[in-house]
């Protein structure tokens, strides 16, 4: 029994990075209408900011100045990407142009850090293992749980509860009707794309201790980040907390039961809720609802 | 996804390929009356060896390593192979066959090489093994282990100076055996490299009356958390681990054996990959403590050895590691085989690597035996601290 409840944590912590990650995903394409195929490389410059800043093991300061810095990263990759994907509206032409800023970054990356395996260590006072339920657990993915639990409630209150919130909402149900109150659409569409880009960055540096950096990594990353915005729903928060905390329990505890079929469980999860609800669990109404 | 960023991978210049095709230009205007590219000829020109590793892509590092080790060689003896100007051409052998194989055959038909060294991936490797028997060119395998190469079908030009899966995991067997208090645990990744390491392994370790506790496969490129299955580790009661992985995935098992405290109770057993070159790098101390067998490490305390490792340290500023002594010893064997043949290539290169006798490599004598593998020693190595940096020391040799 107590090794289901181990794995219910992991999964937990796995949820919270997951939500960080995909939050940026489903917003842009829910309110912008652009699949961004570049965050699985926004997410690995996050990750390599990590590798550059606290690599080796450092104290509480520079791991949250690795944070920071990779969200000014990620929010600068985000509106430049922002900047690209309006030249266009036809999906597959911003599909190509993202997947092609994703190869371009993913090689500089390359490049510049090497393609071998970095990994990047805990902050010091937080990377040791405390006893749960008769096991030792690292404290640090602990304190992801509690990361993913504030993001969430920050969130929530911004887009629902703040006036920048109702006017992102806005934006997205009537355009034309919020310019014609004097507020610049474009601006805040960039925003968004900004901010879902620093938070997927933010979320490599966080995720940094458990997954490490190397080539490759972000097509592994955007691969389960789409699979948390299909089942949650597009462009909805309360769809991806949903499908990432779903996603985190069905990879940690279905591994634990079901050991022989770990590779295919999270899609047998994303087909049954494509069979049952084909717009995801909870997608965005007309409006964008936090 | 995958398939594009490899097809961008590939198309990164590289430089040091279009220096040495320059130089190839170069060399075969001066020579002026040589018309014979074939390679397979005795006229006294630059022999051409292709070089196939991974020049982008997961197995860069690795790459990387054996580059190093047969330039060393090169470097050591004057730049010949058998008394001939040896012509070094590099082809990208990418993530797997679909990109390995048709670089082989680029190296082979376009090239026009004599022998071709390299090749990481066993998928690869196993592709290829037809082809060069049909080209009627030797391939020196210096690194992909699929026990499939050689043994039962073996072929006449795929020769292999690096280990046999089966044989890495099997050596380690017999130790295990003795000096686990209780069952052991096995688990590897899900693809054919993983399970045979745990077959070779399972068989000599049942063998010396050890007993399994568990086995487990984990999906392999696949698995990021281990957390699931060190649970289960640690319910099974377990006294020792018995581990492939190699990579990403072995700093993430190493890794994460360590934060949930497996480490201070179980002890961790592996195949060489688990802790060698880079891998250990980014493991760090999480690595302590745990053993591993492999036919190298870099701490061997012989002369030989420690001639190379000085002279490795020296051109490339970073200790060798086992890829790149697979690739140097290949560059060993064809410098004898060549000397042999007089520079000829074809059949007659091919037979006169089954004749060049122990080769004198840092790893210790070695020779190819009849199933075109190296026979070989293995050693049982520890992870230790040595002034901060972790290396492989060598406990015993494994017999």
């Amino acid at each position: 029994m107590d090794t289901y409840l181990v794995s219910v944590l992991n999964g937990l912590s796995m949820g919270s990075l997951l939500f960080a990650i995909a939050l940026g995903l489903s917003l842009v394409f829910g309110m912008m209408d652009v699949l961004n195929l570049a965050h699985g490389a926004v997410y690995l410059a996050g990750a390599y900011v990590a590798v550059a800043l606290a690599g080796d093991g450092t104290g509480l300061m520079a791991f949250v100045l690795a944070v920071l810095a990779a969200a000014v990263v990620g929010a600068l990759l985000g509106g430049a990407l922002a900047g690209l994907t309006r030249t266009t509206r036809r999906h597959l032409d911003q599909a190509l142009l993202t997947l092609g800023v994703a190869l371009v970054v993913a090689e500089l990356l390359s490049l510049a850090f090497g393609d071998d395996v970095r990994s990047i260590a805990a902050p010091a006072p937080v990377d040791d293992g405390v006893k749960i339920f008769g096991a030792t657990y690292p404290v640090y993915r602990l304190l992801v749980i509690g990361f993913g639990i504030v993001l969430a409630v920050a969130v929530y209150l911004l887009i629902e509860r703040s006036a920048l919130g109702s006017v992102i909402r806005a934006t997205v149900s009537d355009r034309a009707m919020v310019s014609a109150l004097g507020i610049n659409t474009g601006r805040v569409l960039v925003g968004v794309f900004a901010a879902g880009a620093a938070l997927a960055a933010a979320g490599g540096v966080l995720a940094g201790p458990i997954l490490g950096a190397q080539p490759g990594l972000d097509e592994k990353v955007l691969l389960l980040a789409l699979v948390v915005v299909v089942i949650g729903g597009l462009g909805s928060v309360r769809g991806a907390l949903l499908g990432a905390v779903l996603i985190g329990q069905v990879q940690a505890v279905g591994t634990t039961l079901l050991p022989e079929f770990a590779s295919f469980l999270i899609f047998a999860a994303m087909a049954v809720v494509l069979l049952l609800r084909p717009a995801g669990l909870l997608p965005a109404r007309s409006a964008v609802h936090a | 996804m995958g398939v594009l960023s490899a097809i961008a991978r590939t198309l990164r210049p590289a430089p040091a390929v279009a220096a040495l095709t320059a130089g190839a230009l170069a060399l075969s205007a001066c020579g002026g009356s040589s018309l014979d590219q074939s390679g397979g000829g005795e006229s006294g020109g630059p022999v051409k060896i292709g070089l196939l590793i991974p020049l982008s892509g997961v197995y860069a590092p690795l790459g990387q390593d054996m580059r190093d080790g047969f330039t060393l060689y090169l470097d050591q003896h004057g730049g010949k192979l058998g008394g001939r100007e040896a012509e070094v051409v590099s082809a990208d052998e990418g993530e797997g066959p679909q990109t390995g194989v048709p670089a082989a055959q680029k190296l082979v038909s376009q090239d026009r090489t004599t022998a071709v060294v390299g090749v990481v991936n066993s998928a690869t490797a196993l592709g290829l093994r037809d082809f060069f028997t049909e080209s009627k060119q030797p391939l020196l395998v210096a690194n992909a282990g699929a026990d499939a190469i050689t043994a039962g079908r073996k072929s006449d030009y795929v020769w292999r100076t690096s280990f046999a899966n089966g044989k890495v995991g099997a050596a380690l067997g017999p130790a295990v055996a003795k000096e686990a208090e209780g069952g052991v645990y096995l688990i590897a990744a899900d693809y054919a490299a993983g399970r045979e390491m745990v077959a070779g392994f399972r068989k000599a370790f049942e063998a010396a009356g050890g007993k399994v506790a568990g086995e487990k496969y984990t999906p392999f490129g696949k698995t990021q958390d281990y957390q699931p299955y060190l649970s289960a580790i640690r319910s099974s009661g377990a006294k020792a681990v018995y581990a492939f992985y190699a990579g990403a995935e072995a700093v993430s098992f190493v890794k994460q054996y360590k934060q949930f405290g497996l480490s201070d109770e179980i002890d961790l057993y592996g195949t060489g990959f688990l802790t060698e070159g880079d891998v250990l790098k980014a493991q760090g101390q999480a690595a302590v403590g745990t053993k591993t067998s492999l036919h190298y490490s870099a701490e061997l305390d012989t002369p030989r050895n420690k001639e190379f490792v000085a002279a490795y340290q020296k051109a490339f500023n970073e200790p060798p590691t086992v890829y790149s002594v697979q690739a140097y010893d290949a560059a060993a064997a064809l410098d004898k085989a060549l000397a042999k043949t007089k520079g000829a290539g074809g059949q007659k290169l091919a037979e006169a690597l089954g004749e060049v006798g122990p080769i004198d490599s840092p790893r210790g004598s070695w020779t190819f035996d009849a199933a075109h593998d190296a026979q070989q020693k293995y050693y049982l190595r520890e992870v230790r601290s040595s002034g901060g940096t972790m290396v492989n020391a060598v406990v015993s040799e494994l017999s």
